[in-house]
């Protein structure tokens, strides 16, 4: 590691340089940042983290903007005077009530279902004395990774169809057709498959952060299995649980590739029903808007989360701890 | 907990359930792609090379891919100091106005990417610099960045303060004992957070439509808007191409932090 | 697939005539007067190296590409690029160039005349003139965009028909003679529409009892037939859906562009397609070139679309496609000879179901967003 030639008198003089480079720079910072100031560090540390992500807020300015103005049919450009006709239109479409009622169903059985098949796994990963075996569990893991939505989407279409993969095996055993596919339950199956890897992920730190040891004290008081997991176990992974939660939930939320090419363009989730106004319609303001109650529903529910079960292991500070 | 055999046998058979439920579709994808058919079957037709030869043969895949790499290059370069400072930032230290923030390092999950996606074309339009590669690996990297504060984070977690306090006693700068001592300890959860990041910008493209033209085109857009049109089995090689660096990576990954670092628990 | 094919290559491209199509180019640069010294080929506007031409996927792009984009880069030395992003995603990004006064993302589209006309109103083309584009010359009037005072911002290049396609196993009686066979229980969840119901209204007014004179006033007859369908669960998709799902046993009817249909058949896929007895809409694409590109590569782009336009490559690309060009006397293929899918007199007109384009430009969002409702409740 960089450090350990430190105060070797051999070191080379490209290291000398990083040297002075470093002191350099560190005079350079105490002038700048005497004594009281060093209070700022965190928010200099928080200022490119916060200018990236400043770019999709700068976005939202020309999003919200438009999202207050309507198209005028016989110019097709945006009117100059700002109305929330927008945003009426969406209250009283039917089909945009019936889009956001299963976009928010659809993500709560989502996120329920992930995490009942995310913690097995990430306990299994996290308990296993097998380094083979751990390894294994990471690599199927990380492998749906690479393939992309689309391709994963593609092979879901093989696997589902009605000359598929399934339909093949039901046919040899002399059972019945499922036409699962272009349903809503085919559009779930391919998001929870794309969510677990990502449902595990996160809780994976927490439970690493539980000491085996106490679940052997809680056995060894007396306590059976089940106790040791309800009382013990799940209190202990609840910051796990809250940023594995956090993050299916925000991502199957405004989730577009699966509901598209799963859904058969008949079970459109909130982001495809943004899509369609965009482009479709050519409709931006229609759209803009529909995105914009998307992101204030979202954020104020992640929010109410954070205000009940705290910020999990997605939170600042070490206060969840 | 784990000795007691109902608690074994529920683990492992919701286990094993993950394991054919999150591999199906790359087997059944992978297998497809040998087909000597014109068409995305399974069980394939037949066995043959030819649609690798057809990808390897065009030139737009292979100009493509070098982008996708570049994006994801990008990606991960703005990723990792901007993922590590902030991660630090949050851990380390108190902050007023956190539970603001916290939603607001949020956005790039509570936003649609469609949204996303239109919104900073019209920034990076108004900026005059559509028609590079960096944009997207800048809009790659915004989508995505909480990942690699969180990865960053539980490395944070697990790092001793009195590691630098050491660093700090024996005369190093605060400076000499960032670069020193904390950067090196936090490398495991700095390299797991940047090959998430390379591999989610390898494989954008909602966002990405909006930021390329057809002479700049990524490979995942080129493989939406092109091959999407018409599925033949080509589509499934693209994807065995990725495998091939998914299991380059990982590997890598392996040796150099070691996969289980994080997971084995005490 | 499809048009990988050799057998469909040979037959829907019956000559090329390079050479020919070549010397129009050449005609096509001699523009009467407001160029004259290029008549003498020299000093033409620079080259660019690349020209970006959007098309959709499939058989359109192979027919765009074997009937003109080959010509052309063969006559002017000039790559061409084709770009399949899907035409409605175009839209939004040419708009926002134009609007923030960027160069657009591609230099000639090829759209649907209804969002071209959309293009056109909000200003976003780069007119085109005879003296530029000479082969504007000889069209048929139905080239010519309505509501221009004369001017080509767009050009309409052929005709198509929303055919009803059935798959052969489904229909061994013959084919279906109604649109109501998309009701037929035996049918549900294997019928099959585009996911915006384009193509589809003037018949779904009329199956709803309505008639063509009830466009755009009373579209209730529409809607109530999409309801009906609803309920029949079908499948919303864009062109190569249909292909696909054919392909795979997915569907047994749908209505889609007959050339789809045509390429489904051409690949061996047991498809037929028919024009039921109340009709079928008809409607036609066009090309245009965006606002905004440098002069040159706006030259190009011109001269690209008078390529598209020379009666040669018109032939080729259309013979491909399966569709009546916008000019008369060129031949079409014979495959094709009496079909009613492919409308060349009056009378086969006739048949057929039209809407105005000004009508489609007014009202077809709003028709796209009330389908969407009734097909997401």
């Amino acid at each position: 590691m960089q450090g350990s030639n430190a105060g070797r008198a051999d070191a080379s003089p490209l290291t000398r340089a990083r040297w002075r480079l470093t002191d350099a720079a560190d005079t350079m910072l105490s002038a700048l940042f005497p004594g009281r100031a060093r209070r700022l560090t965190p928010y200099i540390f928080l200022i490119p983290a916060f200018l990236i992500v400043g770019v999709i807020v700068a976005g939202l300015f020309y999003i919200g903007d438009s999202s207050l103005r309507v198209l005028d049919r016989s110019t097709f450009l945006q009117s100059e005077d700002y109305s929330l006709e927008n945003y009426v239109n969406i209250y009283e479409r039917a089909g945009y009530r019936s889009v956001l009622f299963r976009t928010f169903s659809g993500t709560a059985i989502v996120t329920i279902t992930v995490l009942l098949l995310s913690f097995p796994y990430a306990y299994l990963m996290v308990r296993t004395q097998s380094s083979f075996l751990r390894k294994f569990l990471l690599f199927n893991l990380f492998l749906p990774f690479f393939l992309g939505q689309v391709v994963r989407a593609y092979g879901w279409l093989i696997i589902l169809g009605q000359e598929g993969l399934v339909n093949g095996i039901l046919g040899q055993l002399g059972l019945a057709n499922i036409s699962v596919l272009y349903t809503n339950t085919a559009v779930l199956i391919g998001l929870i498959q794309y969510m677990l890897p990502f449902g595990v992920l996160m809780l994976a730190p927490a439970l690493t952060a539980i000491d085996s040891d106490i679940e052997a004290a809680s056995e060894g008081l007396g306590a059976k299995w089940y106790q040791t997991l309800w009382h013990v176990v799940l209190p202990l992974a609840k910051p796990g649980f809250v940023a594995a939660t956090v993050v299916v939930f925000t991502i199957t939320l405004t989730e577009f590739a699966i509901p598209a090419i799963l859904g058969g363009g008949t079970n459109d989730y909130v982001a495809n029903a943004i899509y369609d106004a965009f482009f479709r319609v050519s409709d931006m303001g229609a759209g803009s808007a529909l995105g914009v109650v998307l992101i204030v529903i979202g954020t104020t529910l992640v929010s109410v989360l954070f205000a009940l079960m705290g910020t999990g292991t997605v939170g600042f500070l070490k206060e969840d701890k | 907990m784990f000795r007691a055999a109902p608690f074994r046998i529920a683990v492992w058979s919701v286990v094993v359930f993950n394991i054919i439920f999150l591999g199906l579709p790359t087997v059944v994808i992978v297998l497809a792609s040998f087909t000597a058919g014109d068409l995305l079957t399974f069980p394939p037709e037949g066995f043959s090379l030819r649609w690798y030869e057809r990808l390897l043969g065009m030139r737009d895949f292979r100009e493509a891919l070098g982008r996708s790499l570049q994006v994801a290059l990008f990606c991960t370069l703005f990723a990792m100091p901007s993922g590590t400072l902030a991660a630090l930032a949050m851990v380390r230290y108190r902050i007023r106005f956190a539970r603001t923030l916290q939603l607001y390092f949020l956005l790039p999950f509570t936003v649609p990417l469609v949204v996303s996606g239109i919104g900073m074309m019209y920034v990076f339009g108004d900026m005059r610099v559509l028609g590079s590669l960096w944009p997207v690996g800048l809009a790659t990297c915004a989508i995505n960045l909480p990942f690699m504060i969180w990865s960053v984070s539980s490395a944070v977690n697990r790092l001793d303060p009195d590691l630098e306090n050491a660093a700090a006693n024996c005369g190093a700068t605060p400076l000499q004992a960032f670069f020193t001592v904390t950067i090196p300890a936090l490398m495991p959860g700095i390299i797991t957070g940047a090959l998430l990041m390379f591999i989610l910008a390898l494989n954008e493209f909602i966002v990405s439509i909006f930021l390329v033209d057809a002479s700049i085109v990524t490979l995942p857009v080129w493989m939406y808007t092109s091959i999407r049109n018409i599925i033949t089995p080509d589509l499934a090689a693209v994807s065995v191409v990725y495998i091939l660096f998914a299991i380059v990576s990982i590997f890598a990954l392996d040796r150099w932090v070691g996969l289980d670092i994080f997971l084995k628990s005490k | 697939m499809s048009i990988k094919d050799p057998r469909l290559s040979k037959l829907v491209m019956p000559r090329r005539r390079f050479l020919t199509s070549a010397a129009a180019l050449g005609v096509a640069s001699m523009g009467a007067g407001a160029f004259p010294r290029l008549a003498f080929g020299q000093d033409e506007p620079e080259k660019p190296a690349e020209i970006i031409v959007r098309a959709w996927g499939g058989v359109w792009m192979e027919s765009l590409a074997e009937g003109v984009s080959k010509p052309f880069e063969e006559a002017t030395g000039i790559r061409v690029r084709h770009d399949l992003t899907e035409d409605n995603e175009m839209q939004p990004r040419i708009w926002a160039a134009v609007a923030q006064n960027r160069t657009p993302p591609i230099h000639v589209n090829w759209d649907t005349s209804t969002n071209a006309t959309q293009s056109a109103l909000r200003g976003v083309c780069d007119t085109l003139t005879p003296d530029m584009v000479p082969n504007l010359e000889g069209l048929l009037p139905a080239a010519q965009p309505t509501g221009f005072d004369g001017a080509f911002p767009i050009v309409n290049c052929y005709s198509y028909v929303y055919v009803l396609a059935y798959r052969d196993e489904a229909f061994p009686d013959g084919p279906p003679e109604s649109w109501d066979v998309m009701l037929d229980p035996r049918f549900r969840g294997r019928v099959a529409l585009y996911n915006d119901g384009i193509g589809f209204e003037p018949v779904s007014v009329v199956m709803g009892g309505g008639s063509m004179d009830d466009i755009p006033d009373n579209m209730e007859p529409a809607w109530e037939f999409y309801r009906q369908l609803r309920e029949q669960q079908p499948l919303l998709g864009e062109d190569p859906d249909f292909t696909n799902w054919f392909q795979r046993g997915e569907i047994d009817v749908a209505c889609t562009i007959i050339s789809n249909a045509r390429a489904a058949k051409q690949a061996g896929i047991p498809v037929s397609w028919t024009v039921p007895r109340e009709g079928a809409k008809y409607d036609t694409d066009a090309l245009w070139v965006p606002a905004g590109l440098p002069d040159n590569e706006a030259y190009w782009a011109k001269q690209y679309v008078n390529a598209a336009l020379a009666p040669e490559n018109m032939e080729n690309w259309c013979s491909m496609l399966g569709l009546p060009p916008l000019r008369a006397g060129l031949e079409g293929p014979e495959d094709l000879v009496g079909d009613p899918a492919y409308p060349t007199t009056e009378e086969d007109f006739a048949r057929l179901l039209n809407i105005p384009t000004p009508i489609l430009v007014e009202h077809q969002s709003d028709w796209f967003a009330q389908f969407r409702d009734i097909m997401q409740s």
